[in-house]
């Protein structure tokens, strides 16, 4: 049960996008069409599914006080080493995909290494540190929703986007400029969420 | 050279992770004396702060060393006590090697009123009584990014608040830092009653705390949250309530040293109020 | 200065803007534009980090190895980062400074401007370029940072750098405009207002 909470509440109420606004730059621009935006989406779930557990373990058993030898504490390198994890993990992926789908890498373009400095990666690790998750099931559980949470945010703005084509935008604000103040009406949209409590 | 070579990579992200890992321990390694010196000072600014000594702006005038001869100048004694409310232990108020709790120690003694997979030990919590009467008790929480802690003062052997300075380390600018950076957030705290007690010791309430007729808040156990910084006020609400809570038996131990306080609270309040 | 380095300064602040063109560092812009002084502090921070590190990876961009060039921009950029947020905390002048920063200091290695330009421009090219190019893009980074921050500083607390202007006036700040979507919203107003006076940048 407390894992269907964590679930939900990490997909909907702390969702990375509308509640935290994480991860935007990826998520403004490759939002053109459904599926490419999915082939991101994916590929963020993937990244956040590996690396949170893996920085979860990191942290505890490594770099907290005393977890490693009796009186030192590493904690000064959690930055380095969640950052290091999440650059790993994001070399193997991009070459996963330029491997498997040459379509979707070339359609990426510039913003699948940019994963690597996608905001919701690394507040993802950041957040798994503050939150005090007490076992690698709830890290994980964590991962998993908030990367759903990230895939249908961009995902729902790729359907606007792609119906939007067909509206008459005055000229200058034409693709971006309405994309950021979609996303801005959606956010507002999502504080309805805010400070449920599962 | 053929840069795609795998012998080369792996020898070349080796290098430079250790040439990182090196020099990162090294610098933290050999500035560490320095930095907690600093932090210490710091510290020691923010319960001066609390204790009303002045504000953090005029503190912060003062060099380090003035800090800390201030501090010896101004503390009456420094104790840890357990949950139970007893003194385990003296806490060093000697200028040389004063002992304060840095917000690295707060978070342990955090895990251990928790409880949970991180506690390590019972939990050691620190009191500073100052010589203008006022106790200074730290608090420690999560905020939307990471973690905030603070110093809340209370007058002598009573439940109101005389004083509050809160820190944080990676608030959003102009929302959840306004809990640092907004004296008047601050200042709300000053004369609001704690509930010892309730698992509601002080309430951050949104949308507004109740307001007497000139206006002013109630002298209640609520305080106005900062608009905006929903998540922020929400971990500076829990922050209090698990601290003070754990503070609970001490501070209603010694409660009942003042027998008519129902009414002098009050009287109390308003002298104070005069002498600033 | 012959034309080619002078584009290269020129491009990012208005035709090449890392935010309203190449839509980089949103995150950040979202999160500082609170009050001017964020803005200040984290545009001057981005101009620094962004052009010394373009620097430094020029330098190094024939000897990284293709396969794990991420990581070693990364970790190059953050041990940067943590290198002067370590050293300013250190010495009693400097500790309150760190204090401003040291809050910024994830989002300035997470800004994705900082990649962003490694990647596209100083793996590429020679390191007096890049370094222009980094901090060209800090600063055009920061323009729009301070814009934006002007409008929500002045709307959502009636005062600019802290000082009071509208208040006085009887003025209720709005709360919506501290919020991060109005900053969205703000942002394409911005692009709007950019894309009617430079025509060619206006998608189909």
């Amino acid at each position: 049960m407390e894992y269907l909470s964590l679930f939900v509440k990490s997909i909907f109420v702390d969702n990375m996008i509308f509640a935290y606004f994480l991860g935007m730059c990826s998520f403004l621009a490759v939002s053109k069409n459904v599926k490419t935006a999915a082939g991101l989406g994916v590929a963020v779930i993937a990244v956040l599914l590996i690396t949170l557990p893996v920085n979860y373990l990191l942290n505890t058993y490594v770099l907290a006080p005393d977890a490693l030898i009796e009186g030192v504490d590493l904690s000064f390198l959690s930055f380095i080493v969640f950052i290091a994890v999440i650059a790993a993990i994001v070399q193997i992926v991009e070459m996963l995909v330029e491997k498997f789908s040459p379509e979707l890498y070339s359609a990426l373009g510039i913003f699948l290494p940019l994963i690597a400095v996608n905001c919701a990666i690394l507040g993802g690790s950041l957040f798994m540190q503050q939150k005090d998750f007490l076992n690698i099931g709830e890290a994980t559980v964590y991962a998993l929703g908030s990367g759903l949470g990230w895939f249908l945010a961009i995902v729902s703005l790729a359907a606007i986007r792609e119906k939007m084509s067909y509206s008459n935008v005055p000229a200058a604000l034409k693709g971006l400029g309405i994309t950021f103040i979609t996303v801005g009406l959606m956010g507002i949209a999502f504080m309805t969420f805010m400070g449920i409590s599962l | 050279m053929n840069t795609n070579n795998n012998v080369y990579t792996v020898i070349y992200t080796t290098v430079i992770v250790v040439i990182v890992a090196a020099l990162l321990a090294f610098v933290s390694q050999s500035l560490k004396a320095k930095q907690d010196a600093n932090e210490k000072a710091e510290t020691i600014s923010q319960m001066l702060t609390s204790a009303q000594y002045g504000t953090k702006a005029e503190l912060d005038k003062l060099g380090n060393a003035a800090k800390l001869d201030k501090y010896a100048e101004e503390i009456d004694e420094a104790f840890v006590i357990d949950l139970e409310g007893n003194v385990i232990r003296e806490l060093n108020t000697e200028r040389e090697n004063l002992e304060v709790y840095s917000p690295k120690e707060l978070k342990r003694q955090n895990y251990n009123i928790k409880g949970g997979a991180n506690k390590t030990a019972e939990p050691e919590l620190p009191v500073f009584v100052f010589k203008n009467g006022r106790t200074v008790v730290p608090i420690y929480g999560a905020g939307l990014w990471g973690p905030i802690w603070g110093y809340i003062s209370f007058e002598k052997d009573s439940d109101v608040m005389a004083g509050a300075y809160f820190d944080h380390e990676s608030e959003t600018a102009g929302l959840g830092a306004k809990i640092k950076d907004d004296p008047s957030f601050q200042k709300e705290f000053v004369g609001e009653v704690a509930n010892f007690g309730s698992s509601n010791v002080i309430e951050i309430v949104k949308g507004g705390a109740p307001k007497d007729a000139e206006g002013k808040s109630e002298k209640d156990n609520k305080v106005d949250a900062i608009s905006g910084a929903t998540m922020t006020s929400q971990g500076l609400d829990a922050a209090i309530d698990t601290w003070l809570g754990a503070y609970s038996k001490y501070f209603l131990n010694h409660k009942g040293q003042e027998e008519h306080c129902g009414n002098c609270q009050h009287n109390h309040n308003e002298e104070k109020e005069e002498e600033d | 200065m012959d034309a080619k380095l002078k584009e290269t300064i020129l491009n990012p602040i208005f035709k090449g803007n890392p935010i309203t063109v190449l839509v980089l560092g949103i995150c950040s812009s979202l999160a500082v534009t609170v009050t001017l002084k964020g803005a200040l502090v984290m545009a001057l921070s981005v101009i620094v980090v962004c052009g010394i590190s373009s620097l430094i990876l020029s330098l190094l961009r024939n000897t990284i190895p293709g396969r794990v060039r991420i990581i070693v921009q990364l970790v190059v950029v953050a041990m940067m980062v943590i290198l002067v947020d370590q050293v300013l905390k250190s010495f009693e002048a400097t500790y309150a400074i760190d204090k401003q920063l040291s809050v910024y200091i994830g989002l300035i290695i997470t800004n994705c401007i900082v990649m962003g330009r490694i990647e596209a421009f100083a793996l590429g090219n020679k390191p007096w370029p890049s370094f222009l190019d980094g901090v060209a893009n800090g600063a055009g980074y920061g323009l729009i940072l301070l814009i934006v921050a002007f409008f929500r500083e002045l709307l959502g607390s009636g005062t600019l750098f802290g000082i009071d202007i509208l208040n006085r006036f009887g003025y209720v700040p709005n709360n919506l405009v501290i919020l991060p979507p109005f900053a969205l919203i703000l942002l394409g107003c911005i692009v709007w207002v950019q894309r009617s006076i430079q025509k060619d940048l206006q998608e189909k």
